[in-house]
């Protein structure tokens, strides 16, 4: 009896024993693993600070995908405009280093010839980090690719009057003008926009109206770069401006004359 | 043939069963959270990129879904024993294997043109602008998930489930690149490279001929002679596996 009670005992003892090994394992692997998920997302949160903006980013050749995916060269492209804007989105608020810009773009428009949206913003984007000659390059292998848009022609146009620097920039912003023209489809304003270019009138005026046709076709970016300009450009004096704003009723609806003329004129903020 | 039709109406049943058509329900949802952020980040150019990646996710899920569920279609026949209750009847081999991949093409067509059509309507309704080259698309990938269904069934015959699935996939991928090993066949001096690479060109299903998703997004002019072509290439493949599938088959003792 005594030794069976003090088996009892003994296998008492042992399962308590086990017990308690069994909640300090319990205890060890919840702290290991504890352990383990503080580094993990201590790892993790402190590197978007460790690696900053990175202005040399990786952009493969475009022949890269030409040869590997001709089935979603389109997708690539688009996930690659989508990078694009978001690198220029980032360093345009930021280091304004722009050295992986060129090859984005020139990556997606190779992907993509006809994504005429990509030539357009590329040309800003690369005016903003000061590759003119490339957005300029960019927007003539844009409209050579794309005979169907106006958009192209005429922002290369209005990007050579504006930012060119050779004497004869009138005539060949003109020519482009000119070109866009021809478009079947394009805007009335064009030829008119030619026109005035040929005969040369104020230089203020003219700009206004380019940065008005910036406004009508644009998109939001565009239309934010030219509520700009153009509020630099417009006399400051409420009577001028509202004078100076009325030939850029004809190049637009009603309704984005009335947004562009209340935002100039200071009723509206600009969003 | 009705003997194949009753085995293709049962598989379609037993594929329906194995929730095959909730694949429809995680597109659905994967592309509404899609659209939403990328009308947010594209620049206006979300009705494009809908497209765009909705074709790539039709395409991906429609192939995965097609190799994991062809490659077990007969292997399961066979484990389940079923396979001798069906021949002990007049029910031919050919016929076998007609009716399960015509009941899986049924099951499929439902699976691709439900996303399709989601997708269509999800650009409609999010951008107002969908292309009807769309609903094209989506018959075209349905075309090519049948020659990798074929394909994958024919190497079921002879494989395991996961070789076969495995494999398809592979032919998969490797008929995405068919126009490399065309450009092979036109480089180097050597006729015996020449010679394997064409050979390498006319095995391998050619899914790269004819991309529609650029067409959709307005990037190129569909050429519709090439794209009828291509069309009648593909479901020729499929007769061809198919085919070879039952030579094999009928050689297999039960």
């Amino acid at each position: 009896m005594r030794a069976r009670g003090d088996g009892g005992k003994r296998e008492r003892g042992s399962s308590v024993g086990a017990g308690r090994r069994g909640v300090l394992r319990g205890v060890v692997v919840g702290l290991v693993m504890l352990g383990c998920l503080a580094g993990v997302v201590g790892f993790q949160i402190t590197r978007p600070a460790q690696s900053g903006a990175d202005p040399a980013a990786f952009v493969p050749s475009p022949k890269f995908f030409r040869e590997l995916s001709p089935s979603f060269r389109t997708a690539v492209a688009d996930a690659y405009w989508l990078a694009m804007v978001q690198y220029y989105g980032e360093h345009v608020e930021g280091d304004r280093e722009f050295d992986a810009l060129p090859a984005y773009v020139r990556l997606v428009t190779d992907l993509s010839p006809r994504f005429e949206r990509a030539y357009l913003f590329g040309a800003f984007a690369l005016l903003d980090a000061g590759e003119g000659q490339e957005a300029y390059e960019l927007l003539v292998r844009g409209a050579r690719r794309n005979p169907q848009s106006w958009r192209i022609p005429a922002t290369l146009g209005m990007l050579i009057y504006i930012y060119a620097g050779n004497e004869d920039k009138d005539a060949l912003a003109a020519e482009w003008y000119q070109k866009a023209a021809a478009v079947p489809g394009s805007p009335d304003y064009l030829p008119r926009v030619a026109a005035e270019l040929l005969t040369k009138g104020g230089e203020a005026e003219e700009s206004i109206l380019m940065w008005g046709q910036v406004y009508a076709t644009g998109d939001t970016y565009a239309r934010d770069k030219a509520l700009v300009e153009l509020d630099e450009l417009l006399p400051p004096d409420p009577e001028q401006r509202k004078e100076a704003l009325q030939p850029l009723a004809a190049l637009m609806t009603p309704q984005q004359f009335l947004t562009l003329s209340s935002i100039l004129m200071g009723v509206l903020e600009t969003p | 043939m009705s003997r194949a039709f009753a085995i293709a109406a049962n598989t379609f049943r037993e594929t329906i069963r194995d929730r095959i058509l909730l694949v429809i329900l995680v597109f659905a949802l994967a592309m509404i959270v899609a659209s939403l952020w990328l009308a947010s980040i594209s620049l206006g150019q979300g009705a494009r990129l809908m497209q765009d990646f909705g074709l790539v996710a039709v395409s991906g899920f429609g192939v995965i879904v097609a190799v994991f569920v062809s490659a077990g279609l007969v292997r399961k026949e066979i484990d389940k024993r079923t396979v001798f209750i069906i021949f002990s009847k007049p029910v031919g081999r050919g016929e076998f294997i007609a009716g399960k991949f015509l009941g899986l093409s049924a099951t499929m067509a439902i699976v691709i043109f439900g996303m399709t059509v989601f997708l269509f309507l999800l650009v409609w309704a999010v951008a107002r602008e969908p292309s009807g080259w769309l609903l094209l698309a989506g018959g075209f990938i349905y075309l090519q998930v049948l020659v990798v269904m074929a394909v994958t069934i024919f190497f079921s015959t002879f494989a395991s489930p996961i070789l076969a699935a495995v494999l398809g996939l592979c032919v998969f991928a490797a008929g995405q690149l068919s126009h490399n090993v065309l450009s092979l066949t036109q480089l180097g001096d050597s006729a015996a490279l020449q010679g394997l690479s064409w050979v390498v060109f006319l095995v391998v299903p050619n899914f790269s001929a004819v991309s529609l998703a650029p067409v959709v997004v307005g990037e190129q002019v569909a050429d519709w002679s090439t794209i009828g072509g291509w069309g009648g290439y593909l479901v020729a493949y499929a007769v061809i596996m198919l085919g070879l599938s039952w030579l094999v088959f009928r050689r297999k003792e039960f």
